[in-house]
């Protein structure tokens, strides 16, 4: 199921010459983090939206294959089409997928640099015991 | 009950936590702090008991993952049922919403006790509310946005609103003290200055022999007959999520709840009050953003995270405006698009601010406790007058960011360009009245357990006390009958305190 999330992020942000992409962004790390760490919903919508992004080449591109297995040309203009789906269901899925990508990416200090904000301690992720 | 304890998530292998108290208050943001720390201050014995965990401040997250892990209720994943699935935002953490929010402090309008009275029976709140707010707002140091942490966000958004004229347009009075624009608003003020409960009213509250249970979601109000006695639930941990053992915190006098809009509802269903208007005339302040291109870069998250707002357009045609900062992580979802394209709009991040609208809508929902799990079901959708008025925010937020000098706007509305110019803003005329078109939230939440006269239209009286019921007040945004128009903290917090007034003069 990683490997799944992990290959449509990465289609979904692709490193640019202006900025990195997700696969930059110790994406790999980051959903184990987020598998372990979120509502267990949070995570399924995820990976829901991530198989839909996988499966749905045929309808916007018109391929028969999965995204995984498109040329990156074919593949980022499945990504740009899905995303704006007419569908609304298909678009939250997708924007699901986007957040919890985006929550990677943009917090990742290769990012932050690019637009002059400082790096970020990481989360202390403590509170009071006692 | 050991006096001004805290007592933190215990395991299933620790022995079980009964205590009493004169007074439980379930909730520990601003209601539930501010009617706690007012009983324990007339020197009642009193519990807060908050589902959340403690977190002080060098435990806040700095990311926006963070933020929802740590701070936000079920990770921010709770959204309405209705036409379009839009968050219901809230906070799960000792101090509440408040830890969270950006502290905006606005009295409540004049017009509203009005309302109240003409439309709900409710009278005498008035200059009780008003006296209570004016206290905290000397208690917890209220401030004009200081000049040097504005922001040119905030500085653009006051240009904007001034050139087009409008009546008001000011620097946001808020609960902080000397704020640092380091606009991290959202996942904590780490520096202090965001005046939020679990810095003040909490720990006051322990320092007055009171006890504080953490991460401890209460899942029933005790009860003999229709008395309150108390609450019970089982601790649940704050990163595992794992069960504990169960908590009983019995109340001699009163149990305060205080556990929000959705939240308060569920748990009187779940405790057996039944009411023929409990759950419903939920009401909110859905809006949106809208994002203006800026030659110069605008570095939003510089600044205040929330610095400007107007409330020209309360009445008519219904909308507050405000500004507010997102960081990269919520930008790069917030956008449309996906691939190249998507970070070709990513990379002028530096160079865009957004400004929101929050529309005071009379469209009314219902909240309701699940068959299963503990998340509140939420249904609610706009009407169409109220997407009119949604439009309209969205038109007068576009003119503000022309009038600022934005080169382009940014709608973010599905179906409609990505960039609009100043001559296609005509184009809003049109927009769709689809909430599905539109990426929003709810940020503001009244109304499930509302308050009136008459106990088959409302849940609670005057003074909060749930009808039918004896020792059983709440507390919160749940009892607001109708739809403020302004951001709700300051008005939960005069109506907190009158009502633990009332309960201690009997």
């Amino acid at each position: 199921m990683i490997w799944l999330v992990h290959s449509a992020i990465v289609i979904l942000y692709p490193r640019t010459a202006a900025l990195p992409g997700a696969a930059d962004c110790d994406l790999e790390a980051f959903l184990l983090r987020f598998r372990r760490e979120a509502a267990p919903l949070v995570w399924l919508g995820v990976v829901l939206g991530a198989v839909l992004f996988h499966l749905t080449p045929v309808f916007t591109v018109r391929v028969p294959l999965p995204a995984f297995m498109l040329p990156p040309d074919v593949a980022d203009r499945h990504a740009s089409r899905i995303s704006g789906s007419r569908i609304y269901l298909v678009r939250q899925s997708i924007f699901l997928v986007k957040l919890a990508a985006g929550l990677a990416w943009g917090a990742h200090p290769d990012v932050r640099a690019r637009f002059a904000l400082p790096a970020l301690a990481p989360d202390p992720g403590t509170w009071r015991q006692h | 009950m050991i006096r001004g304890a805290h007592v933190a998530f215990r395991g299933k292998d620790e022995r079980d936590l009964d205590a009493e108290v004169d007074y439980v208050v379930v909730g520990s943001g601003a209601g539930g702090a501010t009617a706690a720390v007012t009983l324990a201050r007339g020197g009642a014995e009193v519990a807060i008991v908050e589902a959340g965990a403690w977190r002080d401040p060098e435990d806040y997250p700095l990311s926006s993952y963070g933020g929802m892990r740590d701070l936000m209720d079920d990770w921010g994943a709770q959204v309405t049922r209705g036409r379009a699935l839009w968050p219901v935002v809230q906070a799960r953490t000792v101090g509440g919403t408040t830890v969270i929010n950006s502290a905006i402090c606005v009295r409540t309008p004049d017009d509203i006790f009005e309302q109240w009275e003409r439309d709900h029976g409710i009278s005498g709140l008035r200059s009780r509310v008003l006296a209570a707010e004016d206290r905290v707002e000397r208690e917890l140091t209220v401030e004009e946005v200081p000049a040097s942490s504005r922001g040119r966000s905030n500085l653009l958004a006051k240009q904007g609103a001034d050139a087009l004229g409008w009546t008001d347009s000011h620097y946001m009075r808020r609960y902080t003290e000397e704020c640092l624009g380091r606009g991290q608003c959202l996942q904590g003020c780490r520096d202090r200055r965001k005046q939020s409960t679990n810095l003040n009213y909490v720990p006051e509250t322990q320092d007055r022999g009171g006890l504080v249970v953490s991460s401890a979601p209460v899942e029933r109000i005790l009860s003999e007959g229709t008395r309150a006695v108390g609450v019970t639930g089982r601790f649940v941990h704050p990163t595992t999520r794992a069960q504990g053992t169960r908590f009983v915190v019995r109340a001699r006098k009163a149990v305060v709840v205080a556990a929000s809009a959705t939240h308060s509802p569920v748990l009187l269903f779940r405790s057996g009050v039944a009411s023929p208007a409990l759950g419903n005339y939920f009401r909110a302040h859905p809006g949106t953003g809208i994002f203006g291109c800026y030659d110069e870069p605008v570095d939003m998250n510089v600044g205040a995270t929330q610095g400007w707002a107007s409330v020209a357009f309360r009445k008519n045609p219904g909308l507050k405006l405000e500004t507010l900062a997102i960081p990269p992580e919520l930008v790069a979802s917030r956008f449309a698009g996906g691939g190249r394209e998507l970070m070709e709009r990513l990379a002028d991040y530096r160079h865009i601010a957004m400004w929101c609208h929050a529309v005071r809508a009379e469209s009314t929902g219902t909240v309701r406790a699940p068959f299963f799990g503990s998340r509140p079901v939420v249904r609610y959708e706009l009407d169409g007058r109220d997407m009119l008025t949604f439009r309209e925010g969205m038109k007068l937020l576009a003119r503000q960011h022309f009038a600022a000098g934005a080169n382009a706007i940014l709608p973010g509305i599905a179906g409609m360009p990505f960039k609009l110019g100043k001559d296609d803003l005509g184009l809003l005329d049109d927009a769709p009245l689809d909430p599905q078109r539109y990426i929003a939230i709810l940020s503001h939440l009244f109304g499930g357990c509302v308050m009136g006269k008459d106990p088959r239209t409302s849940v609670v009286d005057a003074r909060g006390r749930v009808h039918g019921w004896t020792g059983l007040v709440v507390a919160d945004a749940s009892v607001i009958p109708t739809n403020l128009g302004v951001n709700p903290q300051h008005t939960i917090m005069g109506l907190a305190a009158t009502f633990a007034a009332d309960l201690l003069g009997g």
